[in-house]
C-alpha cells in the first residue's frame, strides 16, 4: 500500500450538527433521499440526566473489502492506496455488493443508475492533497484524516492517544475509518 | 439510534427481490429437474414397461431448457443496467460466487439443450416445421456416442447449478440469515424436490401413457425421501443460527416469529410444501389409493413450497439483520 489513510472520527466532538452530510452531497451531488454519509443520534439516560451518542454511518474503506471480493465484474476494486473505489463503466448494477457491505454503505444512485458510496473525496480531494468535504466542513474538528505514515499529522498523533474504535471489528474487514468512543459513559 | 436528518430508506431497502427469487427457483427447478431425469434414465426399472420412465426423462428434458432461460431473462432483467450483462462474460472475478455461477451457466445450459435434442431427436426430424434444425440435429447426432459422457458432465454441472445459488448468497457475512453453509445444501435438496414434481406433473400431462400403480408408488416414495431430508435440514439451518455469534440469533429469531414472513414460513414453506404433501403421501400409500389427480395436486404444492422457500429467504434475510 502506497498511503495508509486514516478517517478519524470523534464522538466527543460531534455535535450533530448535520453539516458533513451537507458538505458531502454539494461536493457529489447526491440525489434527495440518499446518503453517502449520515450521522445518527441516540438518546441515553432517563430525564433529566439525558446524554447524547452520534454514529457516523458510511463507507470505512474496508482493507478486507467484502464488496470487492464479491463483485462480479471488479467493477469495485482497491486502488494501490488501499481506497475502494467503484468503476462505473463496467458496473452492471447487480447490487451484489451492496448487500456483501456490513456497513449499509452502498445504494443505488437513481440518476446514474450505478452503485455509489463514500469515496473518500478521492477524484476531487484528496487526489489533489486536499482533505474530504466533510473533514473541511465540520466545525467541531471532529473529523481528522490524512496518512498515518506521516508521524506529525493529527490523524497520528490523535490515534497514538485516544482509545479507537473500528465498527464491526469482529468480522475482520479493517475499516479505515475509526472512531474515538464517548468518554462521557452511559447516563443512568 | 434514529437519523437527524434524512431518509433511512437505503438502510432498509430490498435489493434483490421477486425477480430474484423466481430465478433461484427457476435455476433450482431447472437443476432439479435434469438431475432426476438422469438418475431416472439410468436406474430405469427393467422389469417395469410402463413408459412413465420415459416421461420422467422427457419432462426433465423439456423443463431444463426452458426453466434456465426463463431464469436467466429475469436475472438479466433485474441488472440495474441489463444491457451491460456482457461484462460479466467478459471480466471473472474468481472469488465472487456470481462469477462463478456465470462460468456453470455458461457450461451448463448449451450441454443441457444437447441433452433435449438427443433426447427428442427422432420427433424433431419427424416435424417439418422443425427442419430448418435439421443442420443442428445433425450435429448433435454426431455426439451420439459420447452420450454418456455427456450426460455425467450435464449431471455434475447440474449440481453446480443447483447448489451455487445458495453459496451465492451464503457468501455474504453481512446478512446473517443467509451466512449459513447449510443453505446451499437445503437449495440443492428442495432442487431436487421440485424436480421431482415439475417432472411427474409435466410427465402425466404431457407424455402420458398408461399408469401403473408400482411406478406411481415408486415416485411417492422417492418425493417423501426428499421432503424428510429437507425437514430436519431447516431445522439444522435454524439451530445453527441460533448458535452462530452476532446478530444471526436475533435475526433467526425474528425470522421465524414476527410479521408476514414467518407466517410465509410456517404456512407456507413447512405447512403448503412439506406437510401437506407428507400428509397426502402418507395417505396415499396406506390407502393403496394412487388417483392421478391426487399425484397431480401433490407436485403443485411441492412445487408451490419450494418456490416459497426461496421467496422467504430472500426477503427475510434482507428484512432480518437482528
Ligand atoms: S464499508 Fe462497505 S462499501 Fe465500504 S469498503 Fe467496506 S464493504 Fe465496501
Ligand atoms: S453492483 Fe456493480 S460494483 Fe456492485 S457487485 Fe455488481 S457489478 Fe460490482
Amino acid at each position: 500500500m502506497e498511503k495508509q489513510y486514516r478517517l478519524l472520527y470523534d464522538e466527543n466532538l460531534c455535535i450533530g450538527c448535520q453539516a458533513c452530510s451537507v458538505a458531502c452531497r454539494v461536493e457529489h451531488n447526491v440525489p434527495d433521499d440518499f446518503y453517502r454519509v449520515q450521522v445518527h443520534m441516540q438518546t441515553l439516560g432517563i430525564f433529566p440526566n439525558l446524554g447524547m451518542r452520534y454514529e457516523r454511518l458510511s463507507c470505512v474503506m474496508c482493507e478486507n473489502p467484502p464488496c470487492v471480493s464479491v463483485c462480479p465484474t471488479h467493477a469495485s476494486f482497491q486502488s494501490k492506496d488501499g481506497l475502494v473505489h467503484i468503476d462505473e463503466r463496467v458496473c452492471i448494477t447487480c447490487k451484489y455488493c451492496i448487500l456483501a457491505c456490513p456497513y449499509h454503505a452502498r445504494f443505488v444512485n437513481p440518476l446514474k443508475n450505478v452503485v455509489e458510496k463514500c469515496n473518500f473525496c478521492y477524484d476531487t480531494r484528496v487526489s489533489k492533497e486536499l482533505k474530504p468535504a466533510c473533514v473541511t466542513t465540520c466545525p467541531t474538528e471532529a473529523l481528522s484524516f490524512g496518512d498515518m505514515r506521516q508521524k506529525n499529522s493529527l490523524v497520528h498523533q490523535k490515534s497514538q492517544k485516544e482509545v479507537l474504535l473500528f465498527p464491526k471489528e469482529h468480522l475482520g474487514t479493517k475499516p479505515k475509518v475509526a472512531f474515538i468512543p464517548s468518554r462521557k459513559g452511559v447516563k443512568s | 439510534m434514529s437519523p437527524m436528518w434524512g431518509s433511512v430508506e437505503q438502510y432498509s431497502t430490498i435489493h434483490w427481490s421477486w425477480a430474484i427469487a423466481i430465478y433461484l427457483f427457476l435455476a433450482g427447478l431447472s437443476s432439479g429437474s435434469i438431475i432426476v431425469a438422469l438418475l431416472v434414465k439410468w436406474n430405469r426399472h427393467e422389469r417395469s414397461n410402463s413408459s412413465i420412465w420415459d416421461a420422467m426423462i422427457k419432462a426433465g428434458a423439456v423443463v431444463a431448457p426452458t426453466a434456465i432461460f426463463l431464469g436467466l431473462l429475469l436475472l438479466v432483467i433485474d441488472l440495474g443496467r441489463p444491457l451491460s450483462f456482457y461484462w460479466l462474460l467478459l471480466r471473472y472475478n474468481v472469488t465472487s460466487v456470481m462469477s462463478l455461477g456465470v462460468l456453470f451457466l455458461l457450461i451448463y445450459t448449451p450441454i443441457v439443450i444437447v441433452f433435449m435434442l438427443l433426447v427428442f431427436e427422432r420427433s424433431v426430424i419427424r416435424h417439418p416445421i422443425l427442419a430448418p434444425l435439421e443442420g443442428l440435429i445433425n450435429l448433435v447426432k454426431s455426439f451420439h456416442s459420447y452420450a454418456k459422457v455427456i450426460e455425467y458432465f450435464l449431471f455434475v454441472a447440474a449440481l453446480c447449478v443447483g447448489s451455487y445459488t445458495g453459496f451465492l448468497l451464503s457468501a455474504l457475512y453481512a446478512i446473517p440469515l443467509w451466512n449459513s453453509p447449510l443453505l446451499p445444501v437445503i437449495f440443492l435438496t428442495s432442487s431436487l424436490s421440485s424436480g421431482v414434481a415439475v417432472n411427474i406433473l409435466v410427465g402425466l400431462l404431457f407424455f402420458k401413457s398408461a399408469l401403473n400403480t408400482e411406478s406411481i408408488k415408486y415416485l411417492l416414495v422417492l418425493d417423501t425421501r426428499v421432503i424428510l431430508t429437507e425437514l430436519p435440514l431447516l431445522a439444522l439451518f435454524f439451530i445453527g443460527l441460533f448458535y452462530a455469534g452476532g446478530d444471526a440469533p436475533t435475526a433467526a429469531k425474528a425470522a421465524l416469529t414476527e410479521g408476514f414472513w414467518a407466517g410465509i414460513f410456517w404456512l407456507g414453506v413447512i405447512g403448503v410444501g412439506l406437510g401437506l404433501p407428507l400428509i397426502t403421501v402418507i395417505i396415499a400409500l396406506k390407502s393403496h389409493v394412487y388417483r392421478v389427480g391426487y399425484i397431480v395436486t401433490n407436485s403443485m404444492v411441492v412445487v408451490l413450497g419450494v418456490l416459497m422457500l426461496r421467496y422467504y429467504i430472500i426477503y427475510a434475510g434482507q428484512i432480518y439483520f437482528g
